[in-house]
C-alpha cells in the first residue's frame, strides 16, 4: 500500500475511534451532566478558536488573503447576520464578497 | 406519543435544514479541499476519502500536507498524529452530543460517521427543540445530506481544479470559519454558549505557541474549561 493511502486509513480509523470514544462514554448521560457541559463548553471554545485563527493567523492558503481583507469579510458577514436578522445565506454571500472586494482593492 | 410525526418526517426536515447555508459553506469549503488534493498529486479516490472518512477540514488539511507525495516533511507517523490531532474535537463534540441522540441504545451508534462540525453545530442548536422521538431521524437526515454534498464538492473539486486560482480557492476556503462565525454570533445570546465563545477566542493566541497539530484542542481546552468553571460558580452561588 502507497503511503497516502496507508496514511489515510490510518487517520480514517483513528477518526472512527475518537468519535466512537466520546459516544461510548457519553451515550447513557443525561444533557445536563456536569461533564457533559464541560465536553460543549471544550466543543464550542474549540470552534471559537478556530474560527479567531482563521482570521488573525490563518495558516495555508488562507494566509494569502490580507488581513484588511479577512477581517472585512468577517465584519461584513457580522453585519449582514445582525441587519438581515439572522439570515445565514445573504450573511455569508455578503462577507465573502466583502473579503473579495477588499482584496481586489489592496491589488492581492 | 402518537402526536410525534412519523419518523421519516423527521429525517426530511433534517435534509431540508441542510440544504441551505450549511451545504454552501461546507461545500465551498469541501470543494477547494478537492482542487488542493489535485494540486498535491493525489487521486479522485484519495480525495473522497479524506473528505468521507477523515470528514473534518482541519485533519483533512494536516493529513494532505503531510502525505501528499514530495512533502517536505511527509510520512506517514506525522501525518496521521497530526490530522488526529487536529480533528480531537470529535472526541469531546461526540460526548456533547451522545445524550441528544437517544440515550443508551444502539441506535445513536448510526450517527457515528457523521460527527463533524457543521452537523455537531447545527445538532447542538437543534436537537434540544425537539421531541426525543425526533432527535436521532433528524440528525441522521441532516448530517447524511451534509457528508453526501462533501463528498460530491469533494469531486467537483478535484475535477475542477484547473480552472480554480489561488485566490479564489483562498476566497472559498474562507467560507467555513465565517459560517461558523454567523452561527456563533447567532448563539450568543445563550449565556453558557456566550462564555465558551469568548473565552475560545481569548484562549486563541495560546495555539500560536503550541505545535501546530495540538493547537486548536489546546486553546479549546483551555477557554472550554475555564468558561465551564466560571458559569459552575455562577451557577451555584
Amino acid at each position: 500500500m502507497a503511503a497516502p493511502d496507508l496514511a489515510l486509513l490510518l487517520a480514517a480509523l483513528a477518526m472512527l475511534a475518537l468519535r466512537g470514544a466520546g459516544l461510548l462514554v457519553a451515550g447513557a448521560l443525561r444533557p445536563e451532566h456536569p461533564f457533559i457541559a464541560w465536553a460543549t463548553a471544550v466543543s464550542q471554545a474549540t470552534l471559537a478558536a478556530f474560527v479567531a485563527l482563521a482570521v488573525l493567523a490563518p495558516v495555508g492558503i488562507l494566509a494569502t488573503v490580507p488581513l484588511p481583507a479577512r477581517l472585512a469579510g468577517l465584519a461584513a458577514g457580522l453585519l449582514g447576520f445582525a441587519l438581515l436578522r439572522g439570515r445565514l445565506l445573504p450573511a455569508l454571500g455578503l462577507g465573502l464578497g466583502a473579503l473579495v472586494a477588499v482584496r481586489l482593492a489592496l491589488g492581492g | 406519543m402518537s402526536r410525534l410525526p412519523p419518523p421519516s418526517r423527521s429525517h426530511r426536515r433534517g435534509v431540508a435544514e441542510a440544504l441551505g447555508a450549511p451545504a454552501i459553506a461546507m461545500g465551498v469549503t469541501f470543494l477547494a479541499f478537492g482542487a488542493a488534493v489535485r494540486e498535491a498529486g493525489l487521486a479522485l479516490p484519495w480525495a473522497l476519502g479524506a473528505s468521507l472518512l477523515v470528514y473534518g477540514m482541519a485533519g483533512q488539511l494536516v493529513l494532505l500536507q503531510f502525505a501528499a507525495p514530495g512533502a517536505a516533511h511527509g510520512g506517514v507517523v506525522p501525518a496521521v498524529l497530526g490530522a488526529t490531532a487536529a480533528n480531537a474535537r470529535f472526541l469531546p463534540m461526540a460526548v456533547a452530543l451522545a445524550p441528544w441522540l437517544g440515550g443508551a441504545g444502539w441506535r445513536r451508534w448510526l450517527a457515528l460517521p457523521f460527527i463533524a462540525i457543521t452537523p455537531w453545530a447545527a445538532a447542538m442548536r437543534r436537537l434540544p427543540f425537539l421531541p426525543a422521538a425526533e432527535r436521532l431521524p433528524w440528525f441522521l437526515g441532516f448530517a447524511l445530506a451534509s457528508w453526501l454534498i462533501a463528498g460530491a464538492a469533494t469531486a467537483a473539486g478535484h475535477l475542477l481544479a484547473p480552472h480554480l486560482d489561488p485566490a479564489a480557492r483562498a476566497a472559498l476556503l474562507f467560507a467555513n470559519p465565517l459560517y461558523f462565525a454567523l452561527l456563533m454570533a447567532g448563539d450568543l445570546r445563550l449565556p453558557p454558549a456566550r462564555r465558551a465563545i469568548l473565552a475560545g477566542v481569548l484562549a486563541a493566541p495560546a495555539a500560536l505557541v503550541l505545535p501546530a497539530a495540538w493547537s486548536l484542542l489546546g486553546a479549546g481546552l483551555l477557554g472550554g474549561t475555564a468558561a465551564f468553571l466560571i458559569g459552575r460558580r455562577r451557577g451555584g452561588a
